[in-house]
């Protein structure tokens, strides 16, 4: 996932799309190429075929996607603007900030995106029985994502830290906690789309579904991974 | 036309336009009122023309989109309305108590009127557009039961497709967030706050659903193009509409009591709420452009478009603005809002009625589309009224932003009547335009008494569904 | 690159979407409902208060007026007249009751509702009191 983060390049659009779809694709584009990269490379051992070079999941996933993707990139923004603004309380709060239950929350996200990202391939070679099992295991890792979220919003609290205590409570729990229930939502899908995994409604050749909820958690995740650093580390 | 029922969408346009002239009428009135201080006075006052001006727009869309839904769920849906009988008397019932609630504002002071029809026992009456008498509220849920059991039975016996499910989650959640009304509390936080259930969640939620859901029903029709297409467009339309417009409330919530983190909230989600409106915009100019079919009606086809242009200028752009808290902080309650008001409800929900009554209107006439001189009155009705809205709402962003500098953001900062006379040229401008607007409209209602060649058969063969 | 685009994802996105978003709504709602009190100091709301809103509202003072920046733009901000008129009940009442029946010739002019004593007191105490609601500090300044 990192690596992929680095390494990737953009993919040029069909000219015989339709013009609105066109539209959508390339507001899309760039935001997109890290994600399509990470799953064409766990791809790259499986023979592409016709599917080379395609949009993994559903393009409606990815109106979507853009879409929160644009929220997020707007409060990160104004953190940023109110960061500059009140340098002093941010710096206060940050210090304030338990860095291993980041850390731990990181790690967390990276490998259930790891999972999922091998559950599209287990299901590509035909072993949806694996793919089920390793989405499982995305959804658990997803759970202590939210158990070491919970745990360390309820120290803060009893430390006397809410949302109303300044600015910088206010923008920590606001992003944190809109990301959170983001979490809620991206295992809401891989538990839906685990369960299609078991029922074999996905086959190689038809794996739109779950490339969809494979997209939409790795978002999850890619969101994570500004959060973290901007809110916790970087000063 | 496809099914006898249709034509009962007939009356609900004709009181649809009927209405909307009474709008125009009591916006010049009102404008006039802007520059010239005593007009009508004690007469009409201000306030009086307001609430006559804005319910009148809202209870003539409400006719259009009834109108609307009459004419689209039975050819959905492929079978005879329910009971045409029914959606006939509740089209009097409706506009007996509109025209009734009208007169009450007009005849007696308002004071009055809230005392005769009892707002002592359940006192929802003096809030911004929802003025009407309590008694006529619930004259509304009535009506709006009504039209829902009609249409819901007719749903239920026909086919059911993408668009008229849309059309339904629309009225139904129209009906629902209209029950906030009824609620007013003493504490005008929390009233405010519930206030914006029915307002906001209206014209920035539901009401984009039944928007999106006729835009989609008259693409399909005059351009030919796949259902399958249109529908998952309107699918995803709808969907930016309710993640954005949902949380967009928070803009509403930035200076009226409630918590701070809706001005990031709102501020960051009504962003977005330009979205939708741009994929309407690309969405029927695409679908017109793809067409697999030259429908006679074009006036049609230019009202589509013009539908989809201007709900993301005003509602879009123009709600775009001003929505962020720290512009919001000294824009709000100007007539920047009220520039943004004119062009966003013409441009939405004004003109998406006026697409569905251009389409429909024709065939419920027995033709498929109206004589070529016909369709040109129309459209010189369209251009004159989409113009002079465009002027109405720069000359009253001028005015907002002159206001905002003169009375907010200057260093000696002037009260508000001091303000008000130095941008009275604006006032005028604004006025001239609305005389222009009336003009437009006398043309489009003409454009239906227009004689001209009958559209020729051979026409109408590539043309028919 | 080609891609694909079906209905049914198209709906689950609407579905699933709009859900969640209403969750979120409802859930800031509730918060916003609880946290409340702090900042309407509702326990002030008393009888002259309550007599005062029920009087704004009939007589459609919004038709005119904003309060709180929510109304019509024909005539001053009320959520800030106390602080404008000087902290001053009787100055409010005393503008209201002296309003001419027939307006001012060629300017807009309140109209003249003939209130009680007892009614003017409820509806300076309601502006009083709403004056005093925690609006983050708007209007920006004294003039609305």
């Amino acid at each position: 996932m990192n690596q992929t983060l680095s390494s990737s390049t953009p993919t040029s659009l069909s000219p015989e799309s339709t013009r609105l779809d066109t539209e959508a694709q390339s507001s899309i584009g760039n935001s997109m190429d890290t994600e399509t990269d990470s799953i064409t490379a766990s791809e790259t051992s499986v023979s592409k075929g016709s599917r080379s070079g395609r949009l993994p999941g559903d393009l409606a996933m990815w109106i979507f996607i853009l879409a929160e993707l644009t929220a997020f990139a707007l409060l990160f923004s104004i953190y940023a603007v109110n960061r500059a603004l009140y340098p002093d309380i941010f710096a206060e709060g940050q210090a304030g900030l338990d860095i291993t239950s980041g850390l731990a929350n990181t790690l967390a996200l990276l490998s259930s995106s790891y999972f999922v990202a091998r559950a599209v391939t287990s299901v590509e070679h035909g072993n949806n029985r694996k793919g089920f099992y390793e989405l499982l295991a995305a959804i658990g890792m997803g759970a202590v994502y939210l158990v070491i979220k919970i745990l360390e919003y309820k120290h803060s609290i009893e430390l006397g830290y809410d949302i109303t205590t300044n600015v910088f409570y206010q923008y920590y729990y606001l992003l944190t906690a809109f990301h959170f229930l983001h979490v809620i939502l991206g295992m809401i899908i891989l538990a839906f789309v685990a369960i299609k995994t078991r029922k074999k409604a996905y086959t190689p050749d038809s794996i739109m579904g779950l490339e969809s909820g494979a997209c939409y958690w790795h978002m999850v995740d890619l969101l994570w991974l500004i959060l973290f650093p901007l809110v916790y580390v970087l000063h | 036309m496809k099914f006898q029922s249709q034509a009962v969408a007939m009356p609900y346009f004709i009181a649809a336009i009927g209405l909307f002239l009474g709008q125009i009428l009591f916006g010049l009135i009102m404008g006039l009122q802007y520059v010239m201080g005593d007009f009508l006075f004690p007469e009409i006052p201000f306030n009086v023309a307001r609430m006559v001006h804005t319910n009148l727009l809202i209870v003539w869309v409400l006719f259009g989109f009834m109108g609307s839904a009459y004419y689209l769920i039975p050819e959905e849906s492929q079978t005879e309305l329910f009971s045409p009988k029914l959606a006939l008397a509740l089209f009097w019932i409706f506009l007996v108590a509109g025209a009734l609630t009208i007169v009450g504002y007009l005849a007696v002071p308002y004071a009055t009127l809230a005392e005769i029809t009892g707002n002592d026992l359940l006192p929802t009456m003096g809030r911004e557009f929802l003025e009407q008498p309590t008694i006529t509220k619930i004259g509304i849920v009535i009506v709006a039961l009504g039209f829902l059991f009609n249409l819901g039975m007719t749903v239920l016996k026909g086919r059911k497709t993408v668009i008229s499910m849309v059309l339904m989650i629309g009225l139904v959640g129209l009906a629902v967030m209209f029950l906030f009304s009824f609620y007013n509390p003493h504490n005008l936080v929390l009233d405010k706050m519930f206030w914006w259930y029915t307002v906001h969640l209206w014209v920035e939620g539901v009401w984009e659903l039944i928007l999106g859901a006729i835009l989609a029903f008259v693409l399909i029709k005059i351009t030919g193009v796949d259902r399958e297409v249109i529908e998952k467009w309107l699918y995803m339309i709808i969907a930016m509409a309710l993640i954005t417009g949902i949380l967009g409330t928070g803009h509403h919530y930035f200076w009226i009591g409630t918590p701070d983190y809706w001005q990031l909230l709102g501020s960051v989600f009504s962003a977005l709420e330009p979205i939708p409106f741009f994929m309407m915009t690309l969405f029927a100019f695409n679908m017109i452009n793809k067409r697999r079919r030259e429908h006679p009606n074009k006036a049609a086809a230019l009202w589509a478009m013009g539908t989809g242009v201007m709900a993301f200028l005003g509602a879009g752009v123009w709600g775009f603005l001003h929505t962020l808290s720290p512009v919001n902080y000294y824009t709000h309650g100007t007539q920047i809002t009220a520039a943004h008001g004119h062009m966003a409800f013409y441009g939405a929900y004004a003109m998406i009625v006026m697409t569905m009554i251009s389409y429909a209107m024709p065939n419920i006439r027995g033709r498929i589309a109206n004589s070529r001189q016909a369709q040109v009155i129309e459209m010189w009705g369209f251009w004159l009224m989409t113009v002079s809205m465009v002027f109405i709402t720069l000359f009253l962003t001028g005015a907002g932003i002159l206001q905002v500098w003169l009375q907010r953001f200057s260093d000696n900062p002037q009260g508000f009547m001091a303000v008000q006379s130095q941008i009275e040229v604006f006032y005028w401008m604004r006025e001239l335009s609305g005389v222009i607007f009336l003009i437009g409209l006398a043309v489009y209602i003409y454009s239906f008494f227009a004689k001209g060649d009958e559209v020729t058969v051979d026409n109408a063969a590539t043309a028919s569904a | 690159m080609s891609e694909t685009f079906t209905k049914t994802m198209a709906r689950n996105i609407f579905y699933g979407g709009s859900l969640f978003f209403i969750l979120v709504f409802l859930g800031l709602s509730f918060h916003t409902t609880r946290v409340l009190p702090e900042r309407d100091h509702r326990e002030n709301i008393n009888e002259d208060v309550i007599l005062g809103k029920k009087l704004w509202e009939d007589n459609n003072c919004i038709g005119c007026h904003t309060l709180m920046g929510e109304g019509a733009y024909f005539a001053p901000e009320l959520a800030n007249v106390y602080d404008r008129f000087g902290k001053n009940k009787e100055a409010i009442k005393a503008f209201i009751k002296s309003r001419p029946a027939n307006g001012i010739p060629g300017r807009r002019s309140m109209p003249q509702f003939n209130f009680s004593e007892e009614e003017l007191e409820a509806l300076a105490e309601f502006l009083k009191w709403t004056s005093e609601i925690d609006d983050g500090n708007w209007p920006p300044n004294i003039q609305g």
